[in-house]
């Protein structure tokens, strides 16, 4: 354990050398957050080069293929090739497209997948980077600015497969953001605050995670949030067996790798979020008794931002299995899931955990019952209250699905699963059209 | 008076459907076991599953044959192993211990090859036998087109000393055409292969 603290000492020298030059206001608010801002844009970078190799090997693994082999060992310099490939390549732009837009999508696309990493718990104390009391807010808006980059880049291209694409993007995103956002209200009722490591503390105060709170919740926020993405299944934004590549057709060179680096950056925006709202963030049992406890600060950080990057990536890890599983959805398809099912599940997951919450408030000091601990991080509930909530979740998983499947049925497919049923060929005597031409009214003569 | 004449259309529908005059067919209802697998969407989990096999098979790469790892042959790298009944690149085999060749030239394979692409040289070499000077056929140059040959191997089953053979080298490509005719020395020694090691 000595050695292991000695290992993180080098943070304390950091510090140590810092306070020669700086006072510890600049410090705090200005050389600290650089360091972070650095450290958090290398590593994304970084996994956003690696995303790709493991998005290769995990296809591969899928499809009983090896996936790229040749460049280093296991091709693990794969992606370093193909970096210097994009960079030397022609930054082509077309003759007639509108090329201060043009120019400019790239890059909107990739800040608005980096800024918000800003509000981000990545651990406790110096893993986080601006504890802003909005965060929750200011994902959503920021990410939401993600739709205008594809827009400007489908409409400047000046080509019909690229504004194509765009078209859809817009449509997607623009109906997915509405379920995302009322998915989240559920949890913000237990956490009682916007701020992302507030939710973070709650949760870690209840020692229990949200997703088991809010099931319907976390699964909405996960589908919704693929969707944002444009990842398959809900890829439509760039089919590339309808629309070339959608929305950045007419982009080569390093500008189309930044569309791939700001879709990447993106999911791990989205699996941030969905770490930190519904799977504890860098919270994880036991960590905080056997380090922070034992007065091993740094070791504490080190080790809760390790489990807030595995969280991250067993999300990640579903973002690739459900690509490679699933196939494309159909426009109708993909505006039924959102409009017909995410939406009104989102609301009634509200209404619901509202009730959850109501109840429990109302059992709490009724006939000797104690189901409220305390309010002051969060709803924080004693065992009673968490067996109650976690029931409820439960029940109201099971009560949006057979609710909605009820009234979905009426609209489903346009009925062409009874059609499908009832009409199948068989049995045709020879010398006979297999449907007459004009049918006698009465239907016994042929 | 607009229900009364719907049901009269499902009326002629049933006695069409009766009559064999429309093809239909009653295909079965879902039963509630099935709506309830849609319910809990058990394909999907299904599915996800196969994906998830496959992957943790190609992980710990158990058992290739089972479908369960990876299939992928490294080619340059690890070579195939081919069937045992399959003929490549012909080779003159040798004396394993004198390195003389075991060619008698009886022309044997010259005369059983259907594309006459061989073609065996000999001469003759003054030999003493028994106190006596004869001459003795030789094995001088042997050609073989490969460009002709369809690899059915009835040289092989021709040869009465089984020094011709073909066998299981499958890399002929050559950059020339000339590359395809083989002389005697190139099928004792056999073609230089490039080794990939990585």
């Amino acid at each position: 354990m000595k050695s292991l603290v000695l290992v993180f000492a080098p943070i304390n020298f950091v510090d140590a050398l810092l306070l020669k030059f700086f006072s510890p206001e600049t410090i705090n608010n200005v050389v600290w957050p650089f360091i972070q801002i650095g450290l958090v844009v290398t590593l994304v970078a970084g996994w956003v080069a690696y995303a790709t190799y493991l998005e290769r090997k995990i296809s591969a693994f899928m499809q009983a293929r090896l996936g790229p082999m040749r460049v280093g060992p296991w091709g693990l310099l794969q992606p370093i090739a193909d970096a210097i490939k994009l960079l030397t390549k022609e930054d082509f732009i077309p003759d007639k497209a509108d090329r201060g837009i043009f120019f400019i999508a790239p890059y909107i696309a990739v800040a608005s997948a980096f800024i918000v990493m800003a509000v981000i718990p990545f651990a406790p104390d110096w893993g986080v980077i601006a504890d802003v009391n909005i965060g929750l807010l200011f994902v959503l808006a920021v990410s939401s600015v993600g739709v205008l980059a594809l827009i400007l880049a489908g409409w400047s291209s000046n080509s019909k497969y690229a504004l194509l694409g765009g078209l859809r993007s817009s449509a997607q995103m623009v109906s997915y953001e509405v379920a995302m956002g009322l998915s989240l209200v559920g949890a913000l009722m237990f956490s009682r605050t916007l701020s992302l490591s507030g939710m973070v503390n709650a949760q870690a105060m209840d020692s229990v995670w949200y997703v088991f709170y809010q099931p319907v919740g976390f699964l909405i926020f996960l589908v919704s949030g693929i969707a944002e993405n444009n990842r398959a299944p809900f890829d439509l934004p760039e089919a590339e067996s309808e629309l070339v590549a959608g929305f950045h057709t007419e982009y080569s060179g390093m500008r189309w790798s930044l569309f791939f680096m700001a879709e990447y950056a993106a999911m791990v925006v989205v699996s941030a979020v969905a770490v930190t709202v519904y799977l504890g963030g860098w919270y994880f049992p036991f960590v905080y008794k056997f380090t922070q406890a034992n007065g091993h600060h740094n070791l504490y950080v080190i080790v809760s931002l390790l489990v807030f990057i595995i969280k991250v990536l067993v999300v990640l890890y579903l973002y690739f299995w459900l690509r490679w599983t699933l196939p494309r959805f159909r426009y109708d398809q993909l505006m039924d899931i959102g409009w017909k099912w995410l939406i009104p599940s989102a609301l009634i997951n509200i209404v619901l955990s509202a009730l959850g919450i109501f109840l429990v408030q109302a059992v709490n000091g009724w006939r000797g019952f104690k189901t409220i601990d305390s309010m002051s991080a969060g709803l924080n509930l004693t065992a009673t209250g968490k067996a109650l909530m976690i029931a409820t979740g439960l029940i109201g998983l099971v009560i949006t699905g057979m609710l909605l499947s009820r009234i979905n049925w009426r609209s489903r497919d346009f009925n062409l699963k009874s059609q499908r049923r009832n009409i199948k060929l068989v049995n045709l005597p020879k010398g006979k059209p297999a449907v007459p031409v004009v049918a006698p009214a009465g239907g016994s003569e042929i | 008076m607009k229900s009364n004449n719907r049901r009269s259309a499902i009326k002629n529908l049933k006695s069409a459907i009766e009559n064999n005059f429309m093809p239909l067919v009653k295909v079965p209802k879902p039963k509630f076991i099935d709506k309830l697998k849609r319910f809990f969407m058990v394909d999907l989990l299904k599915g996800l599953g196969l994906t998830l096999k496959y992957n943790i098979g190609a992980v710990t790469d158990r058992d290739s044959v089972g479908g369960k790892g990876i299939y992928t042959e490294q080619y340059p790298k690890v070579r195939p192993d081919v069937a045992p009944r399959f003929h490549g690149a012909p080779r003159l085999n040798m004396d394993p211990e004198t390195h003389d060749t075991l060619c008698i030239a009886c022309n044997l394979c010259a005369i059983a090859c259907p594309e006459d692409c061989i073609d065996v040289l000999a001469m003759d070499v003054e030999i003493v036998v028994a106190g006596k000077p004869r001459k003795k056929k030789v094995l001088d140059e042997f050609i073989f087109d490969t460009s002709r040959c369809m690899f059915c191997a009835l040289c092989q089953e021709a040869c009465p000393t089984s020094c011709l053979e073909l066998t299981q080298d499958f890399e002929l490509a050559t950059y020339s055409r000339a590359g395809f005719v083989w002389n005697r020395e190139m099928l004792e020694q056999g073609r230089e292969t490039v080794k990939y090691t990585r």
